[in-house]
């Protein structure tokens, strides 16, 4: 190869990282600017640490935090749902006696985009990478239903069927949203993510192990 | 100096109390508020054992019935079957600690000690018995 053949090619190459690079800058700050003029942070958090000390300061929040959502959700979903919305939680957020018919804003799908590419930015160093297998098994499923009665707040497929709990969010398609590692995260340090919550703490009653079984189960959920 | 250094150690004490009993709910709350935030959520807002995930059709979520029905914490004929330890110990290990259902789940690492006592004398004056 010539000099002039690497130098073309060295050039396009540049040129191509810098329009990858440059596009994905624009998606972010739009995505950033989005969320800022449709006031979506008068409902979600996007600062870590959490700071609830109390129920009270719990049943103030309107909606879900999202200053770990990079490393919760999965972008895919995300983008999809914030165009086209519906109900996680079958009950509205927090309360255990009203069903959540709230309308979430819905997006376009180029906002949605890119607010998603924003979102993805919100990561915790908490929630470790790779650390989750993502995948079905039994050993998971017999946590999920028997071994540790998730089912009693989770609701998930059965066969055609969708069975469990409300009080807790949907799970029968957690696999589309969730990131295995997140859920293994919150498992592990539930304190970090949501201090003050409805669900009882697993600490040292799961084990380490059986965290990431029970979290690759769910993140396999579609 | 020596009023400074006793401040400085009844300080250390204090931090050192806290730092042990720091398990469960960080702030005081009663057992009725421990009742209305955790409990309800199978057990109902009147303790009846109705609650959202026992019966979701009655909050309007097309569901199926829980497989397993929740305690009536309002009745005396279920409630007398049991002592105070029992209580405690569904409390704390769970359904799986007292060969009950697991649905039940362990709430020993989410309440403290002092506040599951609480409830269980929460849940004697929603039965209005006192077990066996």
């Amino acid at each position: 190869m010539n000099v002039s053949k690497v130098g073309q090619l060295m050039a396009s190459l540049s040129l191509t990282v810098f329009v990858v690079v440059f596009s994905w800058n624009i998606s972010y700050a739009d995505g950033k600017g989005i969320f800022a003029s449709k006031n979506c942070g008068s409902c979600h958090q996007i600062q870590g640490p959490a700071a609830e000390k109390t129920f009270e300061d719990q049943q103030k929040k309107k909606g879900p935090e999202l200053w770990y959502a990079g490393s919760k959700f999965k972008k895919e979903w995300l983008g999809e749902w914030l165009a086209n919305p519906t109900a996680i939680r079958l009950l509205k957020y927090n309360s255990v006696t009203e069903k959540n018919t709230e309308k979430h804003p819905a997006l376009s799908k180029k906002e949605a985009d890119e607010v998603a590419d924003y979102l993805m930015m919100l990561t915790a160093k908490e929630v470790p990478v790779g650390a989750v297998t993502e995948a079905v098994n039994p050993q998971g499923k017999n946590m999920f239903q028997k071994k540790y009665g998730c089912v009693g707040c989770h609701s998930i497929k059965a066969g055609a069927q969708k069975v469990g709990g409300v009080s807790g969010p949907d799970l029968s398609d957690a696999g589309k949203r969730l990131k295995g590692d997140w859920v293994y995260a919150y498992l592990k340090e539930p304190k970090v993510f949501k201090p003050v919550k409805r669900m009882p703490i697993f600490v040292s009653i799961i084990n380490d192990n059986e965290m990431k079984t029970l979290a690759g189960f769910v993140a396999a959920q579609k | 100096m020596i009023m400074i250094r006793k401040m400085f150690l009844i300080a250390v004490f204090s931090v050192g109390i806290l730092a042990f009993t720091g398990k469960g709910t960080a702030f005081a709350v009663s057992a009725e508020e421990n009742y209305k935030f955790y409990c309800t959520q199978c057990h109902g807002m009147d303790g009846k054992g109705e609650g959202a995930n026992a019966k979701p059709k009655v909050v309007g979520i097309d569901l199926p019935e829980m497989s397993v029905t929740p305690r009536n914490h309002t009745s005396p004929e279920d409630m007398n079957k049991l002592t105070d330890i029992d209580i405690e110990n569904a409390i704390s290990g769970g359904g799986a600690a007292v060969s009950k259902s697991t649905i039940m789940p362990p709430w020993g690492k989410t309440l403290t000690e002092a506040e599951i006592k609480d409830l269980t004398a929460y849940l004697r004056k929603l039965c209005k018995c006192k077990g066996k």
